[in-house]
């Protein structure tokens, strides 16, 4: 009886099934819709005619344009940049509240950072940083050979092989 | 009729570009005017959009790398360029997209360039209900009757997509006629 359901002797054209639901729409979509076929809209007499000749005259316009004002783009970015510095020291003249550590640029907070002697010992700093999450490329700002890495280590380590590099590899 | 393919290499020739051009808008000038006209309903706004998309064609067929057919390119560049028109409008207008489209909706009746009766006028309403890819897929099926596959082209959506969108809209353009 197994065997029975198992080998179905009936067939399917091919594509059948994939051809189905676009049947199925196509069908429901031929359904009369009893509405006008003609949207209504229409154009002033003789629009088409000329429509050629504007669009022409609309890109040698554009050309035209260019040729007359060659140094236009450099006026304008200069014009960009004035006006950005205008904003940014009025901003800065007006700006008598208080400032808060939001305020501070992320370089700023780098820049005092690098320059100030922090004061924490490696095990607090090892508290606050997570340590675990970190890899060694998101601590260095340029990445460097293995190769510098030897001789780095050739010029400043007096004997090189008490580092048991072997061990590693 | 000219090929497509030597459409497209005269037009990226500067020697025979102005020529193709003229061959370019002659041919494909009503079509595309008729499809942007259905999304931005008023003549003056067609018109200003016709232009800007025949400009943005002349402006970067040298990039048109023919991966898909040059009306299909042409059309996209007329959708987005009535869809962006609506949006800008609305913007200066400071009104949002649908109240910019009862406006316009509102003016047909007083349009010169609408010729259409009451019944043309409803259906028009109705079709502004409909969400934007939807009415897209409707104006280009039933007034301008576009082949699924040209539209499947165009908006870059499966034939068996467009044609339950189609189906979808067809009843909601009736029911809302019923209920008004």
């Amino acid at each position: 009886m197994e065997d029975l359901n198992k080998n179905n002797p009936f067939k399917t054209p091919e594509g059948y099934f994939e051809n189905f639901t676009d049947g199925l729409m196509d069908k429901l979509n031929e359904e009369k819709f009893n509405l006008p076929k003609v949207d209504g809209f229409v154009v002033p007499d003789d629009y088409f005619d000329d429509l050629h000749k504007i669009i022409q005259g609309k890109l040698s316009e554009e050309t035209k344009v260019v040729q007359l004002h060659p140094y236009r783009k450099y006026y304008l970015a200069a014009a960009s940049i004035a006006a950005i510095a205008v904003i940014f020291l009025g901003f800065n003249w007006n700006n008598t509240g208080e400032i808060t550590f939001e305020d501070l640029a992320n370089i700023d907070i780098e820049n005092y950072f690098e320059s100030n002697d922090l004061g924490l010992t490696t095990y607090e700093i090892a508290e606050v940083l997570p340590i675990d999450e970190l890899e060694i490329n998101d601590i260095l700002e340029n990445q460097f050979d293995e190769e510098n890495v030897i001789d780095y280590l050739n010029d400043n380590v007096d004997d090189i092989e008490d580092l048991n590099l072997e061990d590693y590899e | 009729m000219i090929a497509e393919s030597d459409l497209v290499s005269q037009l990226k020739d500067s020697n025979t570009q102005s020529k193709a051009f003229e061959v370019l808008v002659n041919t494909y000038k009503q079509r595309l005017y008729w499809h942007i006209r259905g999304i931005v309903l008023n003549h003056d706004d067609a018109d200003d959009v016709l232009q800007n998309t025949f400009i943005k064609i002349y402006k970067n067929i040298i990039g048109f790398k023919g991966e898909s057919k040059l009306y299909s390119w042409m059309y996209r560049i007329a959708t987005n360029e009535a869809l962006s028109f609506l949006k800008k409008k609305s913007k200066k207008q400071g009104i949002s997209n649908e109240e910019l489209q009862n406006q316009a909706l509102d003016n047909l009746q007083a349009d010169v360039y609408f010729e259409g009766d009451e019944i043309q006028l409803k259906l028009q309403k109705a079709i502004a209900t409909l969400p934007e890819k939807q009415k897209l897929i409707f104006n280009m099926k039933y007034f301008q009757e576009l082949k699924y596959e040209e539209i499947s082209d165009i908006l870059e959506t499966s034939v068996g997509g467009l044609k339950a969108s189609y189906h979808l809209a067809t009843k909601k353009i009736e029911a809302y006629l019923k209920d008004d």
